[in-house]
């Protein structure tokens, strides 16, 4: 079958589209190169055949955009929760797959259609708790009585003006100073 | 219930304590007084005599205190102490309690915080009780690195040590009055799930025999509300950190047991390293407000102090376990940093005015307010009484030279001012004699006797150039708390890091200043009888190259090399403190961003949203949507994650919805519409340090 020749900038973006998939299923720490590259090339191979039908879009967003809706569905089926919001599915899937371990032992796994039992068991058992189950219950401060100091205190606030204080302050220390100087002088 | 008999013995003590301080203090006063007898007086007399009982006090408590302990040492502890009943004979068949251990962290060196709970954990395991305790990690950290960090720690705990629905993380959106205001919030969700909590710092560490017997302590002692442990201070590497824990343990001990002594069940809580019963603890001990008119300075910063006042006005007891082995904390890494601790210590102790006269409140915990609030009243007092002592004598010699016959007019009563002096110097350094006498039993464990007393030497004189230093600022502060300069709950540094003599010379350098301009004046002015002044002037002139060189980890180092400064736990480390020293302890250090990591990698982002998801899709659903957010959104894509401020980064990582959204966007816009930065980002994801952390056990 002859394919027909690329230009140059639509190479680039295809293999924009190639880097960023890479990069997208490294994430998943696989530890499997191959495997890595092996996923990459089957999902470029799908993109690009949607890619002829409608060359609207750009192919990193394509690409990337096809990659998710897969890993979504994948883990929406092997979690049985058809129902739940793509995100949810999204953050119980994926922290499913790292707390089974099983694509470090078996990274052929991923997004293998259909997975092995052991894996899709592993996946619906994996459940993270971050707190128990609350208890609420109030605690509320109790009355204190902070006795004379706070009467005084508050005549103070009620009465007390900065400027007024500050200017006091001033003249006292100035007639001390005065009466100071003079009468060691004068004794 | 056993109360009747140690409040019978607290009376006698009690009465004893406060009778020799009271003595102490009242000769001290008079031998003042009598020394200027048969002299001029001068105005800046009145301010030292106006001075000096409150500090005379001040000293003559210590000493009382250390000679409380020394005595207790010597009879072998006190009998009465709840660690010392008769429950212990049959301790181990005292049944446990559901027990949670909080540990509220700001943010904290995360790696060195989860090496603590790991060696907890498995210390607690190693006791067989482990199933009466769970740990929770309550966060209030304001920083998007710190957040996403602590989840990955708090995941990857759970993962190594098997401990799923035992080791719990909890970070709130709004951190409301602190410390406090998260141990509370820790209270309010889950506090009826246990009968104790035993809450730690960020840096505190306690070994799992040590907690299992303060639960024990408090189930065979029902009418105890907090027992206060006495942390060792550890994991010293700057010469200042190892100085200050060195002087601790030789010295803490004699003061924390005399204490004990006379306080006996109204004892301190120093806010960690202590077990709290939880029901009290949360119908009395939520802490009032302030009455002042500004509604922002309501807020009880110290709240230790306080909380120990309500638990005994509520008529539980609180009991400091001097004994207790086993239970560690940190001391801040060089002297700005201690001086930061002090700033916020300073404004806190100071608030606790408002409960010197409160209604209700013990006489020990007025006490315990009061000595509080005069260790920082203290430096500016003394502070005044120098300066006016220097103008005074200025003062006394003019008019001697002036006087036509001084031998008769002004000659000063020698006899009463040196029996003052010989006075002050006995109890300054009769308590730290007494604390190297109760060492010498140990003293093998720090290195030997003649090694032993060379610290003990050096370490004096550390504490003697490091002494005015302190003063100054500590007057500083005060003076800054009563204009009302807000003091903010900043994280404590914990790590030793060397201080940038640029920093110190910036920091320290008006002490030099000063320093070199009181000597000058006081050699102009007062001669040779300014030499009392030196030692001051010294420590301020050297301010800047002491803060400098206690910063230095090689030369805390050659120290330890030498067994110089050496303390137990440095000859001997117990296990629940190893590798929390070392130096390769943070297995996420990395020079770039942290958060964006939640953004991209699958795993991150996936605990992030696990964490965030019941809140956000329950609260504000609106703000989801809101135009601001995906302005945020479409900034944080386009220009970067060092676009956006702290604040921006935080709002973000709040929603679940938004986190999701960004990380399907950042991974499938083309290059031309991401930030070169996210690309980077996305060819280093796989090997970014978190994502190594995560997967590997």
């Amino acid at each position: 079958m002859n394919t027909p020749p690329i230009s140059s900038d639509e190479q680039a973006t295809w293999n924009q589209a190639y880097d960023r998939l890479q990069n997208f299923f490294s994430t998943f720490a696989l530890g499997d190169h191959s495997q890595v590259s092996h996923l990459t090339l089957k999902l470029l191979d799908q993109v690009r055949e949607l890619h002829r039908q409608d060359s609207s879009c750009h192919p990193t967003t394509m690409a990337m955009e096809q990659a998710q809706k897969n890993l979504i569905e994948w883990l929406a089926a092997n979690l049985e929760a058809p129902d739940k919001a793509p995100s949810q599915i999204f953050a119980s899937g994926c922290i499913a797959l790292l707390l089974s371990r099983m694509l470090n032992a078996n990274p052929t796994a991923f997004l293998a259609c259909p997975p092995p039992d052991n894996l899709r068991h592993l996946l619906r058992q994996t459940l993270l708790v971050t707190g128990p189950d609350l208890k609420v219950s109030s605690m509320t401060p109790r009355h204190l009585d902070y006795g004379p100091m706070l009467a005084l205190a508050k005549q103070t606030w009620h009465r007390w003006n900065t400027k007024a204080a500050l200017i006091a302050l001033l003249f006292w220390t100035g007639v001390y100073f005065v009466f100071y100087w003079w009468l060691s002088d004068l004794l | 219930m056993n109360t009747s008999l140690p409040e019978t013995a607290a009376a006698p003590r009690r009465a004893f304590f406060a009778g020799a301080s009271i003595f102490l203090t009242a000769t001290g006063f008079v031998l003042l007084l009598r020394s200027y007898s048969g002299q001029p007086v001068f105005w800046p007399d009145y301010i030292v005599i106006a001075f000096f009982p409150f500090l005379f006090g001040q000293i003559s408590v210590g000493f009382i205190l250390a000679l409380f302990g020394f005595f207790d040492q010597l009879r072998g502890g006190d009998p009465l102490n709840v660690m010392r009943r008769p429950w212990r004979e049959k301790e181990e068949s005292v049944p446990l309690a559901a027990t949670a251990i909080v540990i509220p962290v700001y943010n904290e060196e995360v790696q060195r915080v989860s090496h603590g709970i790991a060696n907890m954990w498995r210390s607690l395991e190693q006791t067989g009780q482990i199933e009466h305790f769970d740990f929770y990690l309550c966060s209030d950290s304001n920083d998007a690195d710190h957040w996403i960090e602590e989840e990955c720690a708090w995941l990857h705990l759970c993962q190594k040590l098997n401990a799923f629905g035992k080791i719990f993380y909890r970070k709130r959106r709004h951190a409301i009055n602190g410390k406090s205001g998260n141990v509370a919030d820790f209270c309010r969700r889950w506090g009826k799930r246990y009968r104790y909590m035993i809450v730690l710092d960020a840096d505190s560490i306690m070994s799992g025999p040590a907690m299992v017997r303060l639960v024990r302590a408090m189930e065979a002692n029902p009418e105890v509300g907090i027992l206060q442990t006495q942390p060792r201070m550890v994991l010293g590497r700057s010469l200042f950190r190892r100085a200050l824990q060195f002087s601790n343990r030789i010295y803490g001990k004699v003061f924390t047991q005399g204490c004990s002594l006379a306080q006996m069940s109204s004892g301190s809580y120093w806010g960690h390293n202590a077990i709290i019963r939880i029901a009290p603890f949360m119908e009395y001990c939520d802490l009032p407000l302030l009455p002042v008119p500004n509604p922002g300075k309501r807020h009880v910063l110290s709240h230790d102090t306080v909380e120990a006042a309500l638990m005994q006005r509520a008529g539980y007891d609180v009991w400091i376990a001097y004994e207790e082995t086993g239970t560690y904390e940190e001391m801040p890494p060089n002297l700005t940093s201690l001086l930061k601790r002090d700033r916020r210590w300073c404004a806190g102790n100071l608030q606790h005015f408002w409960f010197l006269f409160a209604r209700n409140i013990q006489m020990g915990n007025r006490l315990q307010i009061w000595i509080g609030l005069m260790s920082y009243l203290c430096s500016p007092f003394w502070l005044m009484l120098l300066i006016a002592g220097s103008f005074g004598a200025y003062d006394r010699a003019r008019f001697l030279t002036f006087s036509a016959d001084p031998e008769d007019l002004g000659a000063p009563k020698n006899s009463d001012a040196l029996l003052l002096f010989i006075l002050t110097l006995i109890l300054l350094f009769v308590p730290r004699l007494l604390g190297i006498l109760s060492t010498l039993p140990s003293v093998r464990l720090f290195g030997g006797f003649s090694r032993f007393l060379l610290s003990a030497i050096l370490e004096t004189l550390l504490s003697v150039i490091i002494a005015p230093v302190l003063m100054l600022f500590h007057s500083l502060f005060v003076i800054l708390t009563l204009l009302g300069w807000q003091i903010s709950w900043t994280t404590q540094d914990r790590t030793d890091s060397n201080l940038p003599f640029s920093h110190c010379l910036t920091l320290y350098g008006w002490q030099s200043i000063l320093g070199i301009l009181g000597q000058t004046l006081a050699l102009f002015y007062l001669g040779l009888d300014s030499y009392w002044l030196m030692p001051i002037f010294a420590g301020w002139i050297l301010a800047p190259v002491t803060a400098w060189v206690t910063s230095w980890h090689s030369l805390g180092q050659k120290l330890r090399s030498h067994e110089l400064f050496l303390i137990p736990e440095e000859s001997q480390p117990p296990p629940e403190l190893q590798g929390l020293d070392d130096d390769g302890n943070s297995e996420t250090q990395s020079s770039s961003s942290l958060w964006p990591q939640a953004l991209l990698c699958p795993y991150i982002q996936a605990l992030h949203l696990s964490m965030v998801r019941l809140r956000s899709l329950s609260h504000n659903s609106e703000e989801k949507t809101a135009s601001s957010l995906i302005e945020l959104r479409e900034r944080l894509i386009r220009e970067g994650p060092s676009a956006l401020k702290p604040k921006e980064k935080l709002r973000l990582l709040w929603d679940a919805e938004t986190v999701f959204r960004l990380y399907q966007e950042l991974w499938s816009r083309p290059e031309t519409e991401l930030h070169p930065s996210w690309i980077q980002l996305q060819s280093e994801s796989s090997k970014n340090p978190l994502l190594t952390y995560l997967i590997t056990l």
